[in-house]
């Protein structure tokens, strides 16, 4: 028999410290962005960020040295939670910026859709720890990850909140690809999702339709809907080659950018540090995301392969989604830019699902059973 | 069983370890992954691409297709310090009708209201009709507008190229910019005064003011109006050595864009053409003036014990202290009995003479038409001095009172205040005082905001000095005691060497729950003075240095005696 219960202490040695320090070498820049955003001042924005952080910080490390028995164990139980939180939300959420995402618990206010992304991890990666080989790749077997998969995309679209439900749905179908299903059901997928969009285009609100519309011709109504990407736009061009410095880029500060400190965050970076640090920014992100694919192909248990494979899939999709909105790639959907953003759930989200990343790196060689 | 496998035992003690070969399932994400590499490696490429393209090709040919061929374009821009555009021209068509011309005026005027709605039939059915030559039909069109009722074909109907002046920052420029009206005409601010420059050498005017100063300055004076139910308020920033305005905001201000909207209120430049009884701020000059006379130095002082009477008027402290008060600690106190007796014994000619040389008593040329002339004193008798040297019976422009604490504290040297960058570069200074006494009120005014009636202003690291001021208003012949007044507040930072001056001023405050219901300068336009300087300071590349460092507290340090131990002043 082998033991389970690996010492606390050595579980902190055997934590994987390049993994931290990149991810709080990123928070730290963000705290540095927002310090720039507030105009030189720690308020209204760095400081409640730094604050959060360290309570994410501290959560992190506690998550990371759990068993990862355990983790598995409640997998399932943690995203009911957060369906159920989901559903709190629509019967008596807070309604917030024109949608309805928030549920305030006196103390605290949480968004559960942010808890859905790792709930949705940790059950989808559960589920497939208990298939064997063969069943993965029958039909049959996906209708389960599907239905866990679009129940809380119908709720968060609901809210509405169309950039979360599209992220549910893509971390969603990206474990279960990274599970083995085969190829041709994402070709089938793929080509159905297309085919609907048409369809798809009557249940969108008002304000999305018109998202849309103004990513397609933002110059169309430069001073409503389509101001975000232009101002974002005016304010890239405006950083050029090595950016305008630290503190001193102008359409930020003036506040032409809106959401400079959340959503737009990486526009402000643009505009202050130029186009060699924005390479050098998404150059340290894609670092971070191969090294978290490379963790994930060493761990030796498949809960543990998925769920890194998850979280760093959702992290991917977060930077990818972030930073191709603010220059124009893709329509303006709420998508925070990952560890810099101003926004106290998602930070401490990521800093949720880093650490049962960095659990499932600690525990890499560990034998989980299928079932107990 | 470890030995079996290489990758084992690397990361944690053999017994933990318990699979030897990775099972199929496992080794399945390995495929899946590497194709996610590929994936993310190329979409990552094009996010690269695609900033390559966003930050520095496309934002060339952007601003080509912004700029139009500069033979089209009549009247210059108008740019900030840093070159921001803060105005600038843009041609359109114009659409006129020679009536004579026009067939079928019912025809005509249907097919005009399919393209612009918004036109009364009536008027246009009129005019259309006339036996005009020339009839305006609508000026500034879109160039869709205009294509559209070019396809119309409408015989007897042109174009008229016109140029339309845009202020992109709207309101944030108004009384600076001014504005022009419809011929291209600058009727008031920058555009009135370089009319000739901007449209007949079509050159472009850059000024001092930096568009990111007077976004704080806005914002946080239009805070404060909100908060404190002002009637009106007034905010300025200046560079203190070259007197160059950086930022100078007047509320209510307007859109320079809809020059039909400006109200006469909007219009009114408080800064530069109002000009106001300063209060307590006085005192600055009444001390400097004092210490460059000679008759006072840092440990003198007066007695301050009872109220002061000057004929049949009587002069009393709002802060009584009732003892002797030292030099410093009259202008920390602010104390009106100090401040008289000391402007007495410097005497009417002298200090007459000091307020001549700071510019007090004449108007301003600053390079904008909206200049006031200052109220001054027809005599220069015992009791007018007495108010004078507490701040009333002279009425002068925010704009002059910032230039004067500039040059007080910049070492002592006077310039003209400017809107032009570089305004008064070769220009030659006058000096107003000597440095050692500049050098003294630099200390004197660092301790108002450290230990006086300025503390609100303290923003920790910046070395602020200044001090505040509460005046009451005068209705008619009379001054109304209670309710009525301005708060102000003029300081400059860092005081170790300053760059910047700064003054704030509210019409008729109103106290709030968190000031206790007080509504004077030290409670209102002090504070805001503070998020104006900690918003300010570090855009203009101030770097905040440690005050309790004992090179600072050197330079800071101010060897005063209290006037509690009377023999010690005397």
């Amino acid at each position: 028999m082998y033991s389970e219960h690996i010492k606390v202490f050595e579980k902190l040695k055997n934590l994987n410290y390049f993994l931290i320090i990149m991810i709080s070498s990123l928070s730290f820049l963000g705290f540095a962005l927002l310090y720039s955003a507030g105009g030189g001042s720690f308020l209204p924005w760095a400081q409640p960020q730094i604050i959060r952080f360290f309570i994410g910080f501290v959560l992190m490390i506690f998550v990371a040295i759990v068993n990862l028995r355990v983790i598995l164990n409640y997998a399932y139980a943690f995203y009911g939670l957060s369906f159920i939180l989901l559903v709190a939300v629509e019967v008596f959420g807070m309604v917030g910026m024109g949608a309805q995402r928030w549920i305030d618990i006196g103390f605290l206010r949480i968004q559960p859709s942010e808890l859905m992304k790792i709930g949705l991890v940790l059950a989808l990666a559960c589920y497939y720890h208990r298939l064997g080989t063969e069943e993965v790749r029958h039909f049959k077997f996906m209708l389960v990850p599907l239905a866990l998969i679009v129940a809380p995309s119908i709720l968060v679209l609901k809210q509405p909140d169309l950039g979360t439900t599209l992220l549910l749905v893509m971390i969603g179908v990206s474990i279960i690809f990274a599970a083995g299903a085969k190829a041709r059901y994402f070709v089938i997928a793929g080509l159905t999702f297309l085919g609907s969009i048409p369809f798809a285009w009557n249940f969108l609100h008002d304000y999305q339709k018109n998202r849309v519309m103004t990513f397609l011709n933002p110059e169309q109504d430069p001073l409503g809907a389509g101001y975000h990407i232009l101002q974002s736009k005016i304010a890239l061009g405006s950083g050029g080659l090595t950016g305008k410095g630290f503190l001193k880029g102008t359409q930020s500060h003036l506040n032409f950018l809106p959401e400079k400190q959340t959503d737009f965050i990486f526009t402000m970076f643009c505009e202050e540090f130029g186009l060699i640090g924005a390479l050098a920014l998404i150059t340290v992100y894609m670092t971070l995301i191969f090294y978290c694919l490379v963790i994930a192909i060493r761990c030796r248990n498949r809960f543990g392969q998925l769920l890194i494979f998850g979280i760093t899939m959702t992290l991917f999709i977060y930077v990818f989604i972030n930073i191709a909105m603010v220059i124009g790639l893709v329509p303006v959907v709420g998508v925070p830019l990952p560890l810099v953003s101003y926004g106290g759930t998602s930070l401490i989200t990521l800093l949720l699902g880093f650490g049962l990343l960095l659990n499932a790196d600690v525990h890499q060689e560990f034998k989980l059973p299928r079932y107990d | 069983m470890h030995q079996a496998n290489p990758y084992f035992g690397k990361r944690l003690a053999p017994h933990y370890y318990v699979e030897a070969v990775q099972s199929p399932e496992c080794l399945q994400i390995k495929n899946r992954s590497l194709i996610s590499f590929i994936l993310f490696g190329f979409i990552f490429f094009c996010v690269a691409i695609r900033l390559l393209n966003v930050m520095l090709i496309n934002n060339n040919s952007g601003s080509e297709s912004l700029s139009l061929p500069s033979s089209l374009i009549e009247r210059g821009n108008i740019y900030d310090r840093n070159g921001e555009v803060l105005a600038t021209s843009l041609v359109t068509g114009s659409a006129y009708a020679n009536p004579q011309e026009i067939i079928d005026v019912k025809e005509s005027v249907a097919k005009l209201i399919s393209v612009f709605p918004e036109l009364n039939k009536k008027e246009i059915t009129k005019k259309l009709s006339s036996k005009k030559g020339f009839i305006w039909i609508k000026r500034y069109l879109t160039p869709k507008e205009q294509d559209k009722l070019n396809y119309l074909g409408i015989p007897g109907i042109y174009f008229q190229r016109e140029e339309r002046r845009i202020y992109p920052h709207k309101n944030l420029t108004s009384h600076i910019l001014g504005f022009t009206g419809t011929d291209n005409i600058g009727l008031s601010g920058i555009e009135k005064t370089f009319d000739s420059v901007l449209k007949k050498d079509q050159q472009d005017v850059k000024l001092a003011l930096d568009i990111r100063i007077q976004h704080v300055l806005h914002e946080e004076l239009q805070k404060g109006m909100i908060k404190f139910q002002a009637k009106t308020g007034s905010a300025i920033m200046m560079d203190a050595k070259t007197s160059e305005i950086i930022g100078m905001v007047s509320l209510p201000d307007y859109d320079p864009n809809h020059p039909d909207k400006i109200s006469k209120t909007s219009s009114f430049n408080s800064n530069t053409l109002g000009i106001y009884e300063m209060g307590s701020i006085f005192k600055i000059f009444t001390v400097a003036s004092a210490l460059e006379a000679g008759t006072v130095n840092l440990n003198s002082g007066y007695d301050a014990t009872e109220d002061l009477k000057i004929g049949r008027h009587k002069i009393t402290d709002h802060h009584k202290q009732k003892r002797w008060l030292s030099v410093p600690e009259i202008l920390m106190h602010s104390s009106n009995i100090g401040t008289t007796k000391m402007i007495l014994d410097v005497g009417a000619e002298k200090h007459k003479a000091f307020l001549k040389k700071l510019g007090f008593l004449d108007a301003t040329k600053l390079e904008i038409p909206e200049n006031g002339r200052p109220m001054t004193p027809r005599s220069w008798k015992d009791i007018t001095m007495a108010t004078l040297s507490y701040g009333y019976g002279i009425a002068i422009s925010p704009l002059q009172l910032v230039n004067g604490i500039g040059a007080v504290v910049n070492g002592g040297l006077l310039n003209q205040p400017t809107l032009i960058k570089d305004g008064n570069k070769g220009a030659s200074q006058q000096r107003v005082v000597s440095s050692r006494t500049s050098d003294q009120m630099r200390k004197l005014l660092h301790l108002v905001v450290k230990k006086g009636t300025a503390r609100k202003s303290d923003v920790v690291g910046y070395v602020v000095g200044g001090k505040t001021g509460s005046a009451n208003k005068k209705v008619g012949n009379a001054y109304v005691k209670k309710g009525k007044h301005r708060s102000l507040y003029a300081g400059a930072f860092p005081m170790y060497d300053p760059k910047y001056v700064i003054l704030v001023m509210l019409d008729e405050p109103k106290g709030t729950k968190d000031t206790f219901g007080f509504s004077t300068g030290g409670w209102t336009a002090t504070p805001m003075a503070k998020e104006m300087i900690s918003r300010a300071a570090p855009l203009l590349g101030i770097l905040p240095v440690d005050e309790k460092s004992p090179k600072m507290k050197a330079a800071m340090h101010l060897n005063y005696k209290s006037g509690k131990e009377k023999h010690a002043v005397g």
